[in-house]
């Protein structure tokens, strides 16, 4: 196993070695073409012997079952590879994308989930490409040295149709696959206009605009859809020049075959060719194609797969170190500013956290309160002013948010993402300090009781909850709460208030909200 | 006739008539060509089955004559035969070149009008009733449903292949004995049946399951992104990851069953061919055909069993064509008729009722309140998106939900906090307010809007492209746009939600100067959400929600 994700390794080499393990199969399978061969050989010229008929008949039957098995196993053990590959792709990618997430900003959360995505995108081409293509370079040579066996001459008719292949595919291959890749892109672009109408419709519709775009869409699909014809004509010549040397190869070993049987050759026979031999022959003409024919069926497996690869094989960065235990005894920020990537920005801000207490940042929405929390946790970079901390070194910072994390497994699991070696009892603590008592008493096994992984059957204000019980069990003294009132009924925020309040005799709590109750109730506040 | 069997009018769902039309509009249209790409199939299918058995008889016969010497040889006629195979070869190559083009050229055509049909039906329901459908999922969702339904076209030619190929082949078979024949009927007729149960059991229960792991996995993946602050601060990337590796796992394993069920029928379909081929030639030495006659039978056995392999494959898609079906038979719903068809025709001197404030034409109003307070809720039922705003809305006497959404729109111009351009020119954009607006209707616009020395600096001023969602423009410069937009409509009330946020003080004073020009000189009422002071300077009368 390699685990090669970067963009350094040319696509489709060095992979795993159940890629091969496929590989192998589809190669033996042309064994069991040989065996349906040779039973059609036996049956055909030992007419009229019962015996070598149902020898040959039980040899026929016998392939096909052979075939059958060698094949699915095959597709499953390409399956298989995909599946290991997928798995090493997220095990190498996903962490960062996750880790990173939020310091690079919303699209990069777009970025991310569509990276799931990606990763999806090579299934075809580790289960069914690259197994296929590997094993077309063999056999067809296989199949020629089979047949060689019983005429040479029918492998080397064979042989010589990969001539005109080879100089067909260099010609019109190479013209049908930009004119594939490009009809690949006018459809593309063409789904994408249609998603986008689609979801400007409100507006489209508000300006009575539906039937200017309607006709625009008609026009741009009719198009695309000629112009995709076009491109077609010249895209199914490779595939065309693929099946007529396929069946020109059957055809020019059954006219050899039944004209040396005849002894009407027009030139001195090179070979004695028996009835046996040209069957068998006959039958293996077919399979000489076959690899490259299959190959050509999973083209489209090709071309998402290695688009998908491309787009997979960027430099991640690297996943960043959460900050080393430090004390914490205060912290300030002093005419600090931030940036933002449209060049607006936030501040200049100066504020003072002490030690313990409860301040609270407001200023209406999109006025920067939650990045500056996100400065102070360290994860986004302050473009002007400076953020000072009494204890001399950053403390890091326990962090909950309006729509805290909830991972599958119990409360206390949930609970402990905070810190991975809470013990029971902190854990336990943690959870009364938050006030979740309410909610452990309400479901059976208390702490641990089980969430699932989108915290199904946790309200507004419990979900917050069990994010300041995470912050409270990391043994964090510096919390960071962002909105935690936002959207909550008045009773349960001024329970969390409360809470908030008790939590402040002991911590210091940088606040982030516009909630008048919750303003009237800190200890010192900002205004942005 | 095989053809019947196209899964494309199965469904029975609300909206499957109107899809159904839809695509038997574009299929009748296309008629011909469909059925051009199926007689090439059905030709390429016959060519396949022609030369394999035509092959093997000309072998047989060839041997028995050349051993037999003298007059059997003299007698025999190689020529027939061995034109027969390369013209056969011929025929397969053109046929399967011709089948593709044809089956493609029909799905496009068929597709490039259901498009925009689509795009009609969606657009001819009232947007109150839409919001499902226009969720960024479904919308992604949309596209694989489209091509689901290419293929199943696309796939259509394989049926009668399937039974041109089989009708040849039981032909052939007949020549060596009605018993070859028969058997090789109820050979090609037990294939189906076969391969329509390894369909049901083994490839469409884990190919829904795999479907389903698919949207839990996107769902998770979204809830875990929207906590990425907590990853970060706690250091989480890595138990999340192994979170959603573990939901990633489990559709891998839905959908290694699927490939599974498509093994086994892929090994179905490898293994009837050589055991057609071996009955057949049993029953024909059992009827005493000859070598050359029983070669014929069971070369064309094979061949014919071949031929029937993507027709089956097809088959195989039919579940998944059919749940696509579905989603796109609910985005072709035909549209109910609204509440209340337009009982306003006039729209221009008319006076509003918003939340207790009577508002003549041409009057201003702010709406003021916390964010969450349903500032823009208010706005947005105003100009017909939706219709949960609790606050009492009087359009003349009528209230705004029970107001068609067309009097709506001919009423109120909406520039939304969020604002969807069009992946298009910044004219395009523009020119989506109203038709036929010149050039300079245009610039003036983007003056008002103060944007229109940002379009002069772009290198290709109104012609610049703005990619899907307006990608390289600003936050601030996208709600300009839509403002500008907003203007062009020339409605007699304006609806401005947050119009300057993103936008530096200087800036943002000199668009409230000329959007207060615009508005005296035009005559056009304004409603207007903002937290910020300078915007609300416009309209003096407020409005306090939440």
């Amino acid at each position: 196993m390699t685990g090669q994700v970067s963009g350094a390794e040319p696509l489709g080499h060095d992979k795993p070695a159940i890629a091969r393990r496929a590989s192998f199969w589809w190669l033996l399978d042309v064994a069991g073409a040989a065996l349906f061969a040779a039973g059609l050989a036996l049956l055909v010229a030992g007419w009229g012997n019962a015996q070598s008929v149902y020898a040959g008949a039980g040899a026929i039957v016998l392939a096909g079952l052979l075939r059958a098995a060698v094949q699915a196993k095959a597709l499953d053990v390409g399956m298989a590879a995909a599946v290991a590959e997928k798995a090493q792709l997220r095990a190498a990618r996903l962490p960062v994308l996750f880790g990173t997430a939020f310091s690079r900003g919303r699209m990069a959360g777009e970025d991310a989930a569509r990276a799931v995505d990606t990763i999806e995108a090579i299934e075809g081409l580790g289960a069914r490409y690259r197994p296929l293509s590997r094993a077309a370079r063999v056999a067809p040579l296989l199949v020629a040295g089979l047949v060689a066996l019983a005429s040479p001459v029918a492998a080397g008719i064979m042989l010589v149709t990969l001539l005109p292949f080879g100089l067909g595919m260099a010609l019109a291959g190479t013209a049908a696959r930009v004119s594939a890749d490009r009809q690949l892109a006018a459809i593309g672009r063409l789904n994408g206009l249609f998603l986008d109408r689609l979801r400007a419709l409100p507006e489209v519709r508000s300006f009575g605009a539906e039937d200017r775009v309607g006709r625009q869409l008609a026009m741009a699909s009719d198009e695309v859809s000629q112009r995709t014809i076009a491109l077609f004509r010249v895209a199914f010549v490779s595939g065309g020049i693929l099946e007529f040397l396929a069946a020109l190869s059957v055809a020019l070993v059954a006219v050899y075959c039944g004209f040396s049987l005849l002894g009407e050759l027009p030139f001195p026979p090179p070979e004695a060719l028996g009835l046996a031999a040209a069957f068998f022959a006959l039958a293996m003409a077919p399979e000489f194609y076959l690899p490259m024919r299959r190959l050509a069926a999973a083209y489209h497996d090709r071309q998402t797969g290695e688009a998908a690869m491309l787009a997979l094989s960027d430099e991640l960065p690297p996943l960043p170190a959460p900050l080393p235990p430090a004390p914490f005894a205060g912290l300030q920020l002093q005419a600090a500013e931030i940036a933002y990537e449209n060049g607006v920005s936030v501040g200049p801000v100066s504020l003072v956290v002490p030690e313990r207490g409860l301040v609270v940042i407001h200023g209406p929405t999109g006025s920067g309160k939650s990045s500056l929390l996100a400065a102070v946790a360290g994860l986004r970079p302050l473009a002007g002013g400076a953020l000072l901390w009494e204890a001399g070194a950053p403390a890091p910072a326990a962090w909950a948010g309006q729509r805290p994390l909830v991972l599958a497994g119990t409360i206390a699991r949930n609970i402990a993402l905070g810190r991975a070696d809470a013990t029971p009892a902190e854990i336990a603590a943690a959870a009364e300090a938050a006030g979740l008592a309410p909610l452990l008493a309400s479901r059976p096994g208390g702490l641990e009781a089980m969430l699932d992984a989108d915290g199904s059957g946790l309200s507004g204000g419990e979900r917050r909850r069990l994010g300041i019980a995470r912050a409270l069990a990391s043994a964090r003294p510096l919390l960071l709460l962002d909105e935690p009132t936002a959207d909550l009924d008045r009773a349960t925020a001024a329970a969390l208030i409360a809470t908030l309040q008790a939590l402040a005799r002991t911590h210091a709590l940088l606040v982030a909200s516009h909630d008048p109750a919750l303003i009237a109730a800190a200890d010192a506040e900002v205004a942005l | 006739m095989t053809a019947r069997a196209q899964p494309l009018t199965t469904s029975a769902q609300p909206g499957a008539a109107a899809l159904d039309a839809l695509l038997a509009a574009g299929r009748q249209r296309r008629a011909a060509g469909l059925a051009r790409a199926s007689l090439a199939a059905a030709l390429a299918a016959v060519a396949g089955v022609g030369l394999l058995g035509l092959a093997g008889w000309f072998l047989a016969g060839a041997a028995l004559a050349g051993a037999a010497g003298g007059a059997a040889l003299a007698a025999y006629n190689y020529l027939l035969p061995s034109a027969g195979i390369r013209l056969a070869a011929v025929v397969r190559t053109g046929g399967r070149y011709l089948e593709r083009l044809w089956s493609h050229a029909a799905a496009l055509a068929t597709l490039a009008e259901l498009r925009p049909a689509l795009f009609a039906r969606a657009a001819a329901r009232d947007p109150r009733r839409l919001a499902a459908m226009a969720t960024a999922e479904g919308l992604a969702r949309l596209t694989g449903d489209v091509d689901a339904l290419e293929d199943a076209i696309i796939r259509a030619p394989a049926g009668p292949a399937a039974l041109a190929g089989a009708v040849l082949a039981v032909l052939l078979a007949l020549c060596a004995g009605w018993q070859p024949a028969l058997v090789m009927a109820l050979g090609l007729a037990a294939l189906a049946p076969a391969a329509r149960q390894i369909a049901r059991r083994h490839i469409d229960t884990p190919a829904a399951a795999a479907r389903e792991a698919a949207g839990a996995l996107k769902a998770a993946t979204t809830a875990v992104l929207a906590a990425g602050a907590e990853i970060a601060v706690y250091g989480l990337a890595e138990a999340v990851s192994a979170d959603i590796a573990a939901l990633a796992a489990a559709m891998d394993r839905e959908r290694s069953r699927m490939a599974r069920g498509d093994a086994r029928l892929a090994g179905l379909l490898v293994a009837a061919g050589p055991a057609l081929a071996a009955l057949v030639a049993l029953a024909a030495a059992a009827a005493g055909a000859s070598a050359a006659l029983a070669a014929l039978a069971a070369l064309a056995a094979a061949g014919a069993a071949e031929a029937q392999g993507s027709w089956h494959r097809a088959r195989a898609r039919e579940a998944a064509v059919a749940s696509a079906h579905a989603r796109l038979a609910a985005l072709a719903e035909v549209p109910e008729p609204e509440a209340n068809p337009d009982p306003l025709p006039q729209a221009a001197g008319e006076s509003l009722l918003v939340g207790g404030h009577a508002l003549a034409p041409g009057g201003r109003l702010a709406l003021i309140g916390r964010s969450g307070s349903g500032k823009t809720r208010l706005l947005e039922t105003l100009a017909g998106w939706r219709a949960d705003a609790p606050e009492t809305l009087l359009v003349a006497g009528e209230p705004a939900i029970s107001t068609g959404f067309a009097a709506l729109a001919a009423r109120f111009a909406l520039a939304p906090q969020a604002p969807a351009l069009l992946a298009g020119t910044i004219a395009d954009n523009l020119r989506l307010a109203a038709p036929g607006l010149a050039d300079e209707a245009l610039w003036a616009a983007l003056e008002v809007a103060c944007l229109a020395d940002d379009v002069r600096a772009l290198p290709a001023g109104l012609a610049e492209w703005l990619g899907e969602g307006a990608g390289q423009f600003s936050g601030g410069q996208r709600k300009r746009l839509a403002l500008a937009r907003a203007l062009l409509a020339g409605r007699p009330w304006l609806l401005l939600d947050e119009p300057t946020e993103g936008l530096d003080a200087a800036t943002e004073a000199q668009l409230v100067a000329r959007l207060g020009h615009w508005l005296d000189a035009t005559g056009t009422g304004l409603i207007l959400a903002s937290h910020r002071a300078a915007p609300l300077a416009l309209a003096p009368a407020r409005l306090h929600l939440g």
